[in-house]
């Protein structure tokens, strides 16, 4: 039976990350319905903000890129991007939401030509990149975009690059006049897969993050390590571009404290593994300082801990960071060693705070309906079809990730088959 | 290494204010957050296992516990909430005990549920001094005025030793002796225990001179301009409440001395000597001062404790109150008796002076079991930080 949006048993994924692309073709690959939204102007989330993701080390593009050609082909899924559940009411089997969709000031005639961005004056901090670089006030949100189409920053925007870009528009794809609108959906189920944010570093006032330019986060290697980041691949200190001979990693930061995310985020160890490899490429000599209260490689990576223990120029220190000082070039970073039991005073070139995952749910708030862990994680009630997937449900890597997301799409799919 | 864990020396740190002990998972936060923690022997994190696994033996001749000085900054920052602060706390107060002479007394002043017997020991003791020396009755309005309550214990005409005086000395006096006689014990054993964790020989030892002015006399200078204390950057106030305090308590020390010589040594000449001090003398000007900065100092910890208790930073514990009730009652009725002097009541004026010959005996005979103590352990702590640190703590050259 059809209803009159002229779909039949629709599911709604919210969050068109790894987890949310993963949930939305499953369920439609079988023959569901789906509606897959996302408050970015691009699906991808934070994989794509990735240089190399677990388990096989692969660039975004090669899991992302099959996912969006899926999503293309399939005649099941309908797409928002920029859009946000502001409501959610009904019951298992006839949900009715209100989705809240942002104006991207680009409409559908737009061709990524590039033409706006060449024309725009105006520049905003690229957030894709946590802010180490500008981009223009009309920008594509990333070299690997999907859907491809540029967004206009309108706050931005002063009104000669207001002029600029629309009158740099063959298409006629600029509408400087867009309003937000609202769209009622009506689904059977829900999946919540919201994904993650990195915790606010600033939060620990401790780690000084934000005093120093040689102070970053591992999202922040990711990118700088990223071919299409702003440093072009090339892992240095921001802001002064300055080669690093040495780095220090500084795990925990924020994960397993009661103040601040008091689980184990399941990523932080492995990833900064990943990115000994990163330095080791581009830095065969560097001194390389991981700090850690338990060195924790969940999973099948234990081999991959081995090997990068392994490395002569790398020293693991048993002691959480608690102080990090920044004097003239470089910081020192300040841990007592649990196991000589004195006090390590390192200093670095670049210190990475590995910080955890925080659900980022638990920031924008929950509609009525759904029910949060005390970490804010989604607490799944299948009976009532809405169902968490992801790191939204729990920390977790890629890999976890997708398999919790095959299992949310079946549980959705078994709502409209009651 | 083959650990045997004190289990009721577990139980003790967890029942006095180390209950969240066993949420440590030494990542060693504790020991950067601390301003007094030094590089190459850093604390808390090591006192942490070593309590999580019972080694109460290693604890109470570990210099670093008596040199916390329970400012919490590692508490604020534990990512666990164990609060290492309060476990040291709580092994101090274990130690006190443990090195406390005799037995009995240092078992007796732990808990609040002795205070009966706590406060019936001065009492009677006081009160029956006060019957045996047949000075027991309320004063006229012109005696007291005279006198105030220098006749409490009566007066006799040997005039080389006033009978208030004798019985006065004889009470505090012995007080004091018992609790010196403890503090030595227990400081010589937590001393030589100390060294020789440290492994420092006997082949050269410091002369008392060198002991002096080497490791103590600098201690006691750091402690006096409260250098520590004021390197805490959380609970800033207890700087505000504990140096008023401590220079309460060297200003009576001088007042009560002056007193004697001025009464008992030089009135033995000078008859005009005696009686109480005039108000604009500058030692009793100094005795007031004392008493307010006391009064003061005792509110601010007061206050600052009641703080950190309800913000779940601290936990109520007999040990911490019992001193803070010890001062502030010294102070009340110390005060107390001075004001109802001058307002000539001279009957709730004897009361109230029993009440501070109590209070003041409670604070010199429990001196070295209760937190007072560490007037004392910390003292000698931080000389021997310094011994250890000194040419006589290296171990001697091989010839």
């Amino acid at each position: 039976m059809t209803d009159e949006q002229g779909t039949s048993g629709a599911i709604l994924v919210v969050g068109g990350g790894i987890s949310g692309l993963t949930a939305a073709l499953e369920a439609a690959e079988v023959g569901n319905d789906v509606f897959l939204i996302d408050r970015n102007p691009s699906f991808g989330g934070r994989v794509a903000q990735l240089n190399e993701y677990f388990p096989k080390m692969c660039p975004p593009s090669c899991g992302l890129e099959i996912n969006y050609k899926r999503i293309k082909n399939n005649r099941k899924i309908r797409t928002y991007t920029m859009a946000s559940v502001s409501s959610v009411s009904g019951g298992p089997g006839n949900y009715e939401v209100s989705v809240e969709v942002a104006p991207r000031y680009v409409n559908s005639n737009c061709t990524a030509c590039g033409d706006c961005a060449a024309a725009c004056p105006d520049e905003i901090d690229n957030e894709f990149n946590f802010g180490m670089d500008k981009c223009k006030a009309a920008y594509l949100p990333h070299e690997m975009a999907f859907p491809r189409r540029y967004v206009i920053a309108k706050d931005a925007l002063s009104a000669e690059g207001g002029e600029a870009v629309k009158a740099s528009c063959k298409y006629d794809a600029v509408d400087l006049d867009m309003k937000s609108e609202t769209i009622t959906l009506h689904v059977d189920s829900i999946v919540w897969a919201t994904g993650w944010q990195p915790y606010a570093p600033e939060k620990m006032d401790n780690l000084n993050f934000g005093k120093s330019d040689a102070i970053v986060t591992n999202m922040m290697v990711e990118r700088m390590a990223a071919p299409n980041g702003p440093t072009g691949g090339k892992i240095v200190i921001p802001g002064s571009d300055k080669e690093i001979e040495s780095i220090g990693f500084v795990q925990c930061a924020g994960s397993r404290d009661e103040t601040h995310l008091e689980y184990c985020s399941h990523i932080c160890c492995t990833a900064t593994f990943k990115q000994m490899n990163y330095i080791r490429e581009q830095y065969p000599e560097a001194k390389i300082y991981v700090f850690y209260i338990d060195l924790r490689t969940p999973g099948k990576y234990d081999k991959f801990r081995e090997k990068l223990m392994a490395d002569e120029n790398a020293e693991f220190i048993k002691g959480k960071v608690a102080d990090i000082e920044v004097q003239g070039d470089g910081v020192t970073v300040i841990a007592e060693d649990a196991v000589s039991g004195a006090k390590v005073q390192q200093k670095v070139d670049l210190a990475v705070l590995a910080t955890g995952m925080q659900p980022s749910i638990a920031e924008s708030g929950a509609p009525a309906g759904v029910n949060l862990d005390n970490n804010g994680f989604v607490l799944s009630d299948y009976a009532n079809g809405i169902i968490g997937a992801g790191c939204a449900k729990k920390a977790s890597d890629v890999v976890t990730t997708t398999q919790s997301s095959t299992a949310a799409a079946l549980k959705a799919i078994q709502v409209s088959r009651r | 290494m083959n650990v045997q864990p004190d289990l009721d020396f577990i139980k003790h740190l967890k029942g006095a204010g180390g209950d969240a002990l066993k949420k440590c998972y030494q990542c060693a936060t504790c020991s950067v957050r601390c301003p007094l923690s030094s590089d190459d022997n850093p604390f808390p994190r090591k006192e942490m296992i070593w309590s999580s696994w019972g080694m109460k033996d290693k604890l109470v001749a570990d210099p670093d516990v008596y040199l916390c000085h329970n400012c919490g900054d590692c508490t604020t920052y534990c990512p666990r909430g164990a609060k290492p602060s309060e476990v040291l706390g709580a092994i101090r107060s274990y130690a006190y005990t443990m090195y406390g002479w005799p037995a009995g007394l240092a078992k007796l002043a732990t808990s609040a549920k002795n205070l009966p017997v706590l406060i019936g020991i001065p009492v009677v003791v006081i009160f029956v001094m006060w019957l045996i020396s047949g000075g027991m009755h309320i004063p006229s309005r012109e005696e007291f005025g005279t006198y105030g309550y220098q006749h409490f214990f009566g007066h006799w005409e040997f005039k080389w030793y006033a009978k208030n005086i004798f019985f006065i000395v004889l009470i505090m006096a012995s007080s004091l002796a018992i609790a010196g006689f403890s503090l030595y014990k227990g400081v010589t054993k937590m001393w030589k225990t100390m060294s020789d964790n440290a492994d420092i020989g006997s082949a050269y030892r410091p002369s008392v001179i060198q002991f002096v002015s080497q490791f103590l006399w600098p201690s006691l200078v750091e402690i006096v301009k409260h250098n520590r204390f004021k390197e805490c950057t959380t609970n800033t106030d207890r700087v505000r409440g504990h140096l008023p305090l401590m220079l309460a308590f060297i200003g009576l020390a001088i007042v009560t001395t002056y007193s004697l010589v001025k009464n008992d040594i030089v009135g033995l000449f000078w008859p005009a000597a005696h009686g109480p001090m005039y108000f604009f003398d500058p030692f009793k000007i100094l005795a007031n001062v004392s008493a307010i900065a006391l009064l003061f100092g005792i509110y601010v910890l007061w206050v600052s404790r009641t703080k950190t208790e309800a913000a779940g930073e601290s936990s109520r514990t007999f040990y911490d109150w019992f001193l803070i009730w010890q001062i502030a009652a010294v102070g009340v009725t110390g005060l107390g008796s001075e004001l109802l002097r001058w307002l000539s009541l001279p009957a709730v004026g004897y009361i109230v002076y029993f009440c501070h010959l109590v209070a003041v005996m409670m604070l010199f005979l429990y001196l070295p079991y209760t937190k007072f103590a560490h007037i004392a352990y910390r003292t000698v702590a931080m000389a021997f930080e310094k011994y250890r640190d000194s040419s006589f703590g290296k171990p001697a050259v091989e010839q």
